[in-house]
């Protein structure tokens, strides 16, 4: 008897709709999703937004500023928080954040660092990022536990795709710095 | 029915990302109104000895003019910062236990204007002497009672 032609592609089809029902597909292209909890990245994440994660590794130079990541904190958490500081930067954290010297421009964030939090120069070594929430009055971050290593970030947010009316792909703050002169 | 919910729970994910923040959203400290009222003084003398101060490519004029709206831009600083003290701190229970603390937050914002107008040091001193006696109030309600 001969075989049914379509058989095969029906096979097919089960398989892939198997794998894309198991979710085991985002692991092998390298990406996971995760639900957003908190307020320290407001306005750009709201709680409960969904974010797909690339897991890709972080550029080593300024490339990587802006960049919005997952990390996995020393508590075993995942972190949600922006990249502000990038491997070689000398960065000072108080009412602006200064890398060497100069104020960093940052129309992403928002309120003022707590003076608990101020920070003097913390130098970054290779493969070392730091890292703020963009609700500057209220984020636990690189202010409370300094630099974090490469290894710990797990990825960077490239898309919310929930809720659907803020769909849309997470883009880098880009790297720029207040007109100097400003104060003394 | 409504749709919208069970497309979420369909595409919720198992795991959650913190943005988190581990502090009571409220970190309170005078400390904030007593660097800007620094400043105030600060200028106040600058403004003082404005002729060696200045820089050399900086008329009297000039440099006077600056301090004069940066000392303006700090004064308000520390309004705000003695506002949001005096607003969101400091409870009722607190204003039994110090029935003086409107008192003082009246006089030091009010010196906070005067700061605005003055250029006398001894006049930013006022200012930090006022934001001083809340700073000392405010500690000891941060004792354990």
């Amino acid at each position: 008897m001969r075989k049914p032609r379509w058989r095969p592609l029906l096979v097919a089809l089960t398989r892939v709709t198997a794998a894309f029902a198991s979710f085991r597909w985002l692991r092998d292209v390298r990406l996971s999703v995760v639900a957003v909890a908190g307020e320290s990245m407001t306005p750009a994440f709201l709680p409960g937004d969904f974010i797909l994660i690339a897991r890709r590794d972080i550029p080593r130079n300024e490339r990587a500023y802006g960049l919005v990541v997952c990390l996995r904190a020393a508590d075993d958490r995942l972190l949600l928080k922006r990249i502000v500081g990038v491997p070689g930067d000398s960065l000072r954290i108080g009412t602006t954040v200064q890398v060497a010297g100069r104020a960093l421009l940052e129309p992403h964030a928002h309120g003022e660092t707590p003076a608990a939090q101020y920070r003097g120069v913390s130098a970054l070594g290779l493969g070392e990022y730091l890292v703020l929430g963009d609700n500057r009055a209220a984020s636990t971050d690189s202010r409370n536990f300094g630099a974090v290593r490469a290894e710990q970030i797990e990825g960077i947010a490239v898309l919310r795709y929930w809720p659907p009316e803020r769909l849309g792909l997470i883009r880098r703050a880009p790297r720029r710095f207040a007109a100097s002169g400003e104060y003394g | 029915m409504q749709i919208r919910p069970l497309i979420e729970r369909f595409v919720r994910p198992a795991t959650v990302a913190y943005a988190h923040c581990d502090l009571p959203c409220g970190v309170y400290d005078p400390a904030q109104a007593r660097i800007e009222a620094e400043s105030v003084k600060a200028v106040q003398q600058r403004y003082q000895n404005a002729e060696q101060m200045r820089g050399a490519n900086q008329t009297l004029e000039d440099y006077r003019s600056r301090a004069l709206a940066i000392k303006e831009e700090r004064a308000n600083m520390v309004k705000e910062h003695l506002w949001v003290l005096w607003t969101d701190y400091f409870t009722p229970a607190h204003l039994e236990k110090y029935p003086q603390l409107h008192d003082m937050f009246w006089k030091a914002t009010k010196e906070a204007g005067a700061a605005k107008k003055s250029q006398d040091p001894e006049q930013g001193q006022r200012l930090l002497d006022a934001i001083a006696e809340i700073d000392k109030v405010f500690w000891e309600t941060k004792q354990p009672a």
